[in-house]
This record gives structure tokens, sequence and C-alpha cells, in this order.
């Protein structure tokens, strides 16, 4: 460990730390725009100059490592001099168009100039003419005009994604970035571009105009569109209830995991997030008149304890079929298995999941489920759905709705007596079962998943759940306790967090050594 | 004049040749070399405090005992991409004397342990580049370079590069970038290319001068080589002297000869008619010497001392009747145009100051102007990612405040 004072604040950091991380530690955020985490250091922007005891020239935070005893000042006048230079040079040449920029309230320059500028513009020359709303990629549209030239995603697509679409093109003050020969940026990562651009010069097409980054709120989640689980952040408009204007989610971020997927997404993940959107089933929805229930949890799950109740008083409790999926949480899958398969021993249990696609050597996976390894893990037998013997021999059928088949059911449900769907959305699968019950999507409920290397995450709520839904995992334990099986095992489960102590106990493969 | 040693032979016919470079006792210093163990060599140069004629004046010994004994190949690259504006001392070398440079060459790989080596070289020199390639296929054929040179178990290819007219792939790690077939940025230091340069493995840059002045050290001493020059400066320099004088050129000259007696002297004093005004003494990112500071000796020390640089030691001469206002538009004009744009201070500070200094040469100036360009500059000295920007700040600082009422009086 090297002992170094930032700003006289003393602070021991590991051997070949820079001297930004070691800011970072003593709670000193020093101000850069070409540096990013994911790369070894530029030092193009020179914004991160700082003064180090001893050095005739000002020094850059984010290359130069720290040395035992070294006095580093990140606030003295040669530097904030330095900075402001920096940024005057930069606001030279760059347009003022925050009020139409989609970086304005995100943007790096912006929140830089708030703290080291707030000058009056010595520029009187003409400004270079340069290329505005240059379409780059099928979702990014670049403004060479507002480039600050850090190179970032000339580096992230070299380094990274290694398909190296853009480049640096003419020198000086003519530099611009740019595609090669009009061949566009195209691959499976290029929502990142505009994620790490920390100005607007890159601008994603599917959020451009559509709102400002102000009006947004911010959840961190775990992305579901396949196996990989990377972490993601939420962008949401929490929607104006009294006027009936719905929550809204308008984008989907990278969030920083190093263990599982860096600073990046890929595109799949970012831009796949109308389902959160569009179409959601709110409220309980029941197609069967005769039973005269109300619409409301209390008297929907009385019923169906009962139903159960019923089954095992019969001792027929093997004409229960059920319908799964890998979107569950591992919370929900060991309850499932718990109630269903060790308790009640019912007949069937089917999993109907998204289909494997191709995948790639990067992030994305073949598999497109988010906890395929968690329903295995927990000792599932994972089998797709046979309706035709869905229907043999049974009585209830409870099924997880997402993945569903409309097609395949449609004539075999009519044979199984009670029929009860949970789902997230509404689909034509409504008016095929008798009750059906809303829940949330991973996105608004807590609960683990299980990555496909067997990583367990956990994950909390990001956004609300729409209407009525309840979590799978609160229904389950409800159902537990009232089903007349075991009501104390069930009594407990009043949080994801409590049923995932009882996984770790009885199954080795959950159990978190922390 | 009995002091030249580089260019002791310039004008001697065909001497490019190898036959009437061999005549004249060439490869001899190679022979001796090969039969020296290599930190003799080092040794040698060490004390003849051979500093680089490159511009920044680093002693070569120094910079070739930098490289670590590593189990990697290692490179040596000649810097023949003399770009500073006012030098054009290395073409003379090249063409006339091209078996020196490989001599140094050999002598610099064998003591390094480098086995392929790269002359870079800019790409308007294209006969020259030509020259360089013949007198390789000659010393090759002679046995010279290629494998077990002069069954001394050593090998060295030497590959002639040609750039694409770029003055930052002078700066040593653009050059590095461009060798490897990449834009002509200049790198992140550390680490230095003494530790990982070319291809990512220890490499020494040299200028051509630098390099040709090797054998001369190994053949006659490092005393001898001192004696030619200062203590701590050893040899001679190449002086290229340009502008308003009687016989413009290259002069070679002790390390250490006075700056008056160059031009007054050697270069025959001014044109007829003309009065001296200013110095530029090192290459145009030298700060400008009025005429009444050429009272100084012309080496690396002296030359801080009066808040210049000898640089590349090449010249420029202005006189009475040049505008000290077109001095600084073409140094202006020059640095916005060569800026690689890589860092911030210098890709806009520069193309800003030129604008400023155009407007200011249409007649549209004023004296905040002036403020601004000396502000500006300060914000681009010291702060850039290569040396590029101080190259361009210091001339433009000097020239604006040796020579300020001169540039009040053009407003």
């Amino acid at each position: 460990m090297v002992k170094i004072f930032i700003d006289e604040i003393p602070v021991e950091v590991e051997e070949g730390t820079t001297v930004l991380k070691a800011a970072e530690k003593a709670g000193i955020s020093i101000p850069h725009l070409c540096y990013h985490e994911a790369f070894p250091p530029e030092g193009s922007c020179r914004m991160c100059l700082v003064e180090i005891e001893g050095l005739p020239k000002l020094e850059l935070a984010c290359s130069i490592q720290v040395r035992e005893g070294m006095k580093v000042f990140t606030k003295s006048e040669k530097v904030v001099e330095a900075r402001k230079g920096v940024l005057e040079f930069l606001l030279a040449e760059h347009p003022l168009d925050c009020p139409i920029c989609d970086k304005a309230g995100d943007c790096k320059l912006q929140d830089y100039y708030d703290e080291y500028g707030l000058f009056e513009s010595q520029f009187s020359e003409n400004k270079e003419k340069r290329a505005k709303k240059v379409k780059i990629g099928k979702n990014l549209i670049h403004d060479q005009e507002r480039c600050i030239l850090c190179r970032r995603c000339v580096r992230f697509l070299r380094e990274v994604v290694k398909t190296q679409e853009l480049g640096v093109f003419e020198r000086g003050i003519h530099s611009s970035v740019n595609i090669y020969d009009l061949t566009p940026v195209n691959n499976n990562y290029s929502g990142n571009l505009a994620q790490i651009c920390p100005v607007g010069a890159i601008t994603d097409l599917d959020f451009r105009f559509k709102t400002r980054t102000w009006f947004l709120e911010k959840g961190e989640s775990i992305c579901p569109l396949c196996s990989r689980g990377c972490s993601i952040v939420i962008e949401y408009h929490t929607g104006h209830y009294r006027f009936g204007i719905p929550r809204k989610v308008y984008r989907i971020q990278a969030h920083t995991n190093l263990d599982v997927n860096g600073f990046w997404i890929c595109d799949l993940g970012r831009y796949g997030y109308s389902y959160l959107n569009e179409n959601r089933l709110d409220r309980i929805i029941i197609n069967r008149e005769e039973w005269r229930l109300d619409p409301v949890w209390d008297t929907v799950m009385k019923f169906l304890a009962q139903k159960i109740k019923g089954l095992v008083y019969r001792g027929k409790t093997s004409r229960i079929a059920l319908i799964l999926n890998s979107w569950l949480s591992n919370e929900e899958l060991f309850l499932l298995h718990k109630i269903f398969k060790n308790d009640l021993k019912a007949g069937k249990i089917f999993f109907a999941d998204p289909p494997q696609e191709e995948g790639d050597d990067f992030l994305l996976t073949a598999e497109r489920s988010p906890n395929k390894r968690g329903a295995q893990e927990m000792g599932f037998d994972i089998q797709p759905v046979d309706s035709e013997a869905l229907a043999e021999e049974t009585d209830l059928i409870i099924a997880f709705g997402s993945f569903l088949e409309e097609a395949g059911l449609r004539g075999v449900l009519e044979r199984i007596e009670t029929k009860v769907l949970f789902a997230s959305h509404l689909s034509g699968l409504d008016s095929l079962f008798d009750i059906i019950l809303p829940t949330p999507l991973i996105a608004e409920k807590g609960g683990s998943l299980t990555n496909v290397d067997g990583r367990i995450q956990k994950f909390s709520a990001a956004l609300d759940s729409p209407g009525d839904s309840r979590p799978e995992w609160s229904i389950l334990a409800e159902l537990g306790r009232e089903a007349g099986i075991n009501f104390t095992f069930y009594r407990g489960f009043t949080s994801p967090e409590k049923i995932f102590k009882s996984v770790g106990k009885e199954i080795s493969f959950f159990r978190v050594e922390k | 004049m009995k002091e030249k040693i580089l260019s002791q032979h310039f004008g001697l016919k065909n001497f490019y040749q190898i036959d009437e470079y061999l005549k004249e006792g060439g490869y001899r210093a190679v022979q001796k070399s090969l039969q020296m163990k290599p930190d003799e060599i080092l040794e040698e140069v060490k004390k003849a405090n051979l500093r680089g004629r490159g511009g920044a004046g680093f002693p070569a010994g120094i910079k070739w005992g930098f490289v670590p004994k590593v189990d990697k190949p290692k490179y040596l690259c000649v810097n023949a991409d003399e770009g500073e504006p006012g030098t054009f001392k290395d073409r003379y070398l090249m063409s006339h004397n091209p078996h020196l440079l490989l001599e140094g060459i050999i002598i610099a790989s064998f003591c390094v342990g480098i086995h392929s080596a790269y002359i870079y070289i800019r790409g308007e020199y294209e006969a020259i580049a030509l020259r360089l390639e013949g007198a390789i296929a000659e010393a090759q054929e002679k046995g010279f370079l290629g494998k077990n040179i002069l069954k001394s178990g050593f090998d060295l290819d030497v590959i002639v590069h040609r750039g694409a007219g770029a003055y930052i792939c002078g700066e040593e790690t653009a050059l590095l970038e461009s060798l490897e077939g990449k834009r002509g940025n200049p790198r992140l230091k550390p680490p230095f290319p003494a530790s990982v340069g070319l291809f990512n493995c220890p490499t020494v840059i040299n200028n051509v001068e630098t390099v040709s002045n090797i054998p001369l050290i190994i053949l006659n001493g490092a005393d001898w080589f001192v004696r030619k020059g200062l203590p701590k400066d050893g040899g001679t320099r190449i002086f290229g002297v340009s502008g308003m004088v009687e016989k413009p050129g290259i002069y070679e000259l002790p390390i250490g000869t006075s700056l008056k007696d160059i031009i007054f002297k050697h270069a025959g004093g001014m044109k007829k008619g003309k009065k001296l005004k200013a110095v530029i003494p090192g290459g145009m990112s030298a700060p400008v010497l009025k005429a009444d500071e050429i009272d100084i000796k012309m080496d690396f020390e002296s030359l801080v001392e009066a808040g210049s640089m000898l640089g590349s030691a090449a010249i420029i001469v202005i006189d009475t009747g040049t505008s000290m206002l077109d001095v600084l538009k073409a140094v202006t004009k020059f640095y916005s145009h060569e800026s690689c744009g890589q860092c911030t201070p210098c890709r806009i500070g520069t193309s800003w100051i030129d604008k400023i200094v155009r407007r200011m040469a249409e007649g549209k100036g004023s004296k905040k102007d002036i403020d601004n360009i000396l502000r500006l500059a300060s914000n681009i000295l010291g702060k850039t990612l290569c040396p590029l920007g101080d190259a361009a700040a210091m001339p433009i600082m000097s020239i604006t405040k040796k020579f300020r009422k001169e540039l009040e009086s053009r407003l």
C-alpha cells in the first residue's frame, strides 16, 4: 500500500493506482472526459490535469501512478486555470444547442462548465463548419459539431467489440470521428456508443427528442432477455396518475458490473424494453361468472387455496398441472418446487420458455431466459409443454403465462375444470383461462436469478408494478400457507430475502458464503 | 574547414557509392565495433556526451542504456522525418553520406542488441529514400548488412519507411504509430519507447545526425569527440542557415560557435542592403531572438539561458524588411495545419490563434487580440500530450512579447 495526500487528505491505495482512482477513494472527483475505466488512459482531453508537489508541469491524473508520500493538489489556482483553459478551448468550437440536445442534464461538458467555467466567451472567430445529424448506425446519430474527440467511441469499437467501424479522419481542427466509406456501425453493442459519449455527439435514435433526462427516474435491475444477467439501469417517467398518463420506460442503459457485463449491454437488452410499457395486465380477470368471485386478491386466493385443499383432501393432487417458465426468480421456483413437487406431487410440470437463438462470444447467450440455470439447480426437469398430455387426468392447471403459445392450448384447456393464469401482459390466452391474475415483471419485483455461469444475482424492484399486480413469490408463499399442507414452513416468507435463506439451507448450490 | 567531421567528404564524386566510401576508409568503424563488447561501445558513446540532434538534445548513450535486457525483439528507428521548418541538414547527410548513417545504424544496433532497424524518412524525400535503399543493397552485398555481418554472428536488416508528409510524425511516438501503419498520433508517455516502443517492444529512436556521429566516435574515441565540441555537449552541429543572408546553406561547426559568427562570418552576413531584425535559432519551434541577442554560443545550455533553444540548429534569419506579423502568421498557420488533433489545447488552441492572427493581418485586429493570443498560447504551453503544443506556443509567445509594439502598429 502507498500513502499519498490529495488536497491534504491522506489516502492509502495499492501500488500502481492512478491519482484519479486514488482521489475517488478520498472522495474527490477529478474532472475527465476522454478517460473511461474500460480503456487504458488516452490523455487527450487534458481535463484531469493536477498539480503534484515537486513536478514542474501539471500531470494527468488519469495516467500518473501514485508514489509514496506524493502530494497532489486538485483545486490549486494553477489547476483550476488549466481546466478553465481546456473548457474554453472545447466550448469555442462547441455549439450552444443544449436546449435541443438529448445529452443535456447528463452531459459532462455541461457539468464541468457549471463547476469551472461560467466565463464569457472570448471566441470571436468563425466556428468550423461540421456535419450535424449524420446517421452512423441503425440507432446512432453523430453530431460532429458537438464531438470533443475523446475517441471513447473509436476505442470501444476497436478494443471491446473489435468491429472498428469508427475512426478519426483529417487532422488538427478538421479532425472528425466518422464511419469508413459509408459503412455504418453494425454490431449488437452499438447502443453503448451513445451511452459512453460524454457529450451529445452520439445520440440514440430510439431516445432522441422523446423526453429530457431530468424528467426520468432511474432504477437498477437485471436484464432478463438472455441468461447473461447483465446489470442495467431502467430510466422511466413515473407518469401522472391523476391525468391518466401511465408510467413509461424511456431507455435502458448498462450498469457497471465488472463480474458480469463490465460497462456494457447488448442492443437486444438495451432496445428490447417495450414489453415493460405495452399491453400490461393490471387487474384480475374472471371469466366464470357462475363462480360469483369478486376480482380481488383475497377472494381469488381463498378460492384457489380451497381448490387445492379439496384435491389434498381427496388425495387427488396428482390432478394438478403446472406450466412454469425460467423468468421466475430462484425464490419463486423454490416455492413452486416445494409446494407442487414435494408437498403436493403435482402430476405434470412443464416449462414454457422463449426458444434458444444464436448467441455471440461476448455477452449475448443462446439461451434467452434469465433463470434457466436456477430452475435446473432447483431440481426441475425442464420439459416443454406437451399439450396432448396436459389435459389428461387434470382438474386444475396453474400457468405462468409469459411465453405460452395460445395455438397449442386451444381445445386442450377446455377439458380442464379449473384454469388459472398468472400473467404480466394481456393476450389471447385471457379467454382460455378462468381466472387471470396480474403479476409484475422482473424489473418490478425483488428476488434473485442464476445466470449462465451459475452466478446468483439479487435484484430489487426498479419500478412500481402496474395496478393490482402482485409478485409471484408472495402469491406462492400465501398458497403454501393456505393450501393446508405445511403452514409453519411457509409462515415466515414475507420477503424474497427470507425465502432465499431457506433456499440456501435446503440446496447447497444456493448457499452463499457471506 | 578542419572542424568538419560529418560533412568532410561532401562534394567528393560518387561518395554515396560504397566503393568510393570504402576508399576513404569507410566501414572501418563497423569492423572495429564488431570486435568490441557492446558495453564498451555504450561506455564510449556515453563518454562522448553525444546529445540528440533532433531537437530535444537527450544524450544518446543514456537513451540506449534505458533499453531493458528482456527477451523480446528490439528495434532501432532512425528519425529522418526532418520536418521542423528551417531544417535541412539530414537530407544532405543522407544523400551525400548514406553509408556513414548505415555504419552508425549497424554500430548502434550491435550495441543494443537490435536486429531490425528502420529509417523513417519524410515522404517528400523520395530521391533520398531511393538512394538509401541503394546504399542498403550495396552494404548487404558487401556483407555489412544481413545475416552474420563480417562473420561476427550478428544479423541486421535495415528498412526504409517513407512517411506521408506529417510534421507530427517526427515526434518519436507518432513516428512509431505511423511506422506500425496507424494514424500518426503521439502516444501517452510513460511508457517510454525505450521500454514499450515499436510493436510494443523496446525501441531506440535517434535522429539521422545523431546516428551518423557514432562511427566517428568509435574510430576516433570519445575524448576526440568531446574536444570537437563542449565537454557536456560533444561534437559538431550542422547548422542550417536560411533567410536574408548572403550564403544560406549548411555549416558544420563546433558546438558552441557563436550565433553572430555563424551569420556574419560563415554565412557571409546579411544580404546586401538588408539589416538584421531577428533570428530563430533552432527551427521554427524555438523562441525568437532579437538582433541584439545574437551574441550567444550555439549550444543547448547557452540557448536555454537566453530563453530559447538549440533545437535542430536551424537558423532562420529575419531582416528589418520582414513584418513580424507575417512571421507570426507563418508560424500559426504551420502549427494549426500540422496539429494532429488528438489533444484539446493543441487542436483548438493553434487553430484559434491562427484565426486571430489572420484577422489581424487583414487589418481587423485590436489590442485585446494580442492579449488573447498570449493567454491562449499559455493555455497550450505545458498542457498538451506531446511537444508540438509547446513547439507552437513558444514561438507565438516570444514573437508576440518581443515584437508587441510592431504588432500593435499593424492593427
